[in-house]
């Protein structure tokens, strides 16, 4: 279950996801609103200010979620200024779940891949010298971090 | 499951949803959306979904989908107890591929009204360096 820390990523793997099982996958958005904290008598006035602004305590996760495979992708957020951007991604979603919009996500998907494997091949450079033990740390994190979504990633980059 | 509305009263009812919200000040909101495949020819068969495992998992990529309508649901996540009082609110709505357009732009709309709890975009730091320019233009 990763949260991805940029929306862009969040995205890209949802689509890749939603282009894999297109049935089964569903995305959920769920805002969470808790009262604001309650301030301490003896606060200083710069105390209360910051408190005022984070009297805000309200924050957005959105989960991509294919029941078939268990992979889920997250995304958290408590910036209001991103919820436009966000409801923007939700329908361009909808738009590939539905059916209206396939061929764009699948030249994404390629270009992305070609990176991917690139990205790879440089990691194996490096690790086949020194540094071993950081190579398996990065792949013990590979199948944490994409649950299914991950290992879909693979499936695709053995094929090529 | 409730029948599920049309698209003005879905957003009339999902404001209402966030309305309340706002005025207790805590809650949780949850949306969902997904391709509506409930047709029972359409539906796939333990078999079927096998078949699917064995297969390429690419294979979707190639074909095409055809298109299908967008369920979208929303509830106020409240519990059993909540449930019995009648407290707890579920509401669904269907997009058609065409409409989808429209319909994100209003829900976009209705969103960022709603979630008013999330932090508004820090202008302190731009407002400190715009002062500081003046500052620098008034001594030169």
């Amino acid at each position: 279950m990763p949260y991805y820390s940029k929306s862009e990523d969040w995205l890209h793997h949802s689509s890749l996801l939603l282009a894999a099982r297109p049935t089964t996958t569903r995305i959920s958005t769920n805002y969470h609103l808790s009262p604001a904290r309650r301030t301490p008598k003896d606060a200083t006035p710069e105390q209360i200010a910051e408190d005022e602004k984070k009297g805000k305590r309200g924050h957005l996760v959105i989960t991509t979620f294919d029941p078939k495979s268990g992979a889920s992708l997250k995304y958290k957020t408590s910036k209001a200024q991103e919820v436009g951007r966000l409801v923007q991604m939700l329908g361009n979603l909808a738009g590939r779940a539905a059916g209206v919009v396939a061929e764009e996500g699948t030249k994404k998907d390629e270009d992305v891949e070609m990176a991917e494997v690139g990205g790879e091949k440089r990691e194996g450079g490096e690790g086949s010298g020194v540094a071993t033990p950081v190579v398996q740390q990065q792949q013990q994190q590979q199948p944490q971090q994409g649950g299914g979504g991950g290992g879909k990633g693979k499936k695709k980059k053995g094929k090529r | 499951m409730s029948k599920p509305l049309s698209q003005d009263e879905f957003f009339t009812a999902l404001t209402a949803l966030f309305t309340t919200q706002k005025q207790t000040q805590k809650g949780t909101i949850l949306l969902t959306q997904k391709r509506f495949t409930y047709d029972e020819s359409a539906k796939e068969t333990p078999e079927q979904e096998q078949q699917d495992d064995d297969q390429d998992p690419l294979a979707s990529l190639s074909t095409p989908l055809p298109p299908a309508p967008i369920l979208i649901r929303a509830t106020n996540s409240k519990s059993k107890e909540h449930r019995k009082e009648g407290k707890k609110v579920k509401l669904s709505t269907l997009v058609q591929p065409d409409d989808i357009d429209a319909f994100y732009a209003r829900y976009a709309d209705v969103c960022k009204a709603g979630m008013s709890g999330l932090k508004p975009r820090d202008r302190t730091k731009r407002k400190a360096k715009e002062k500081a320019r003046r500052k620098m233009k008034a001594q030169a």
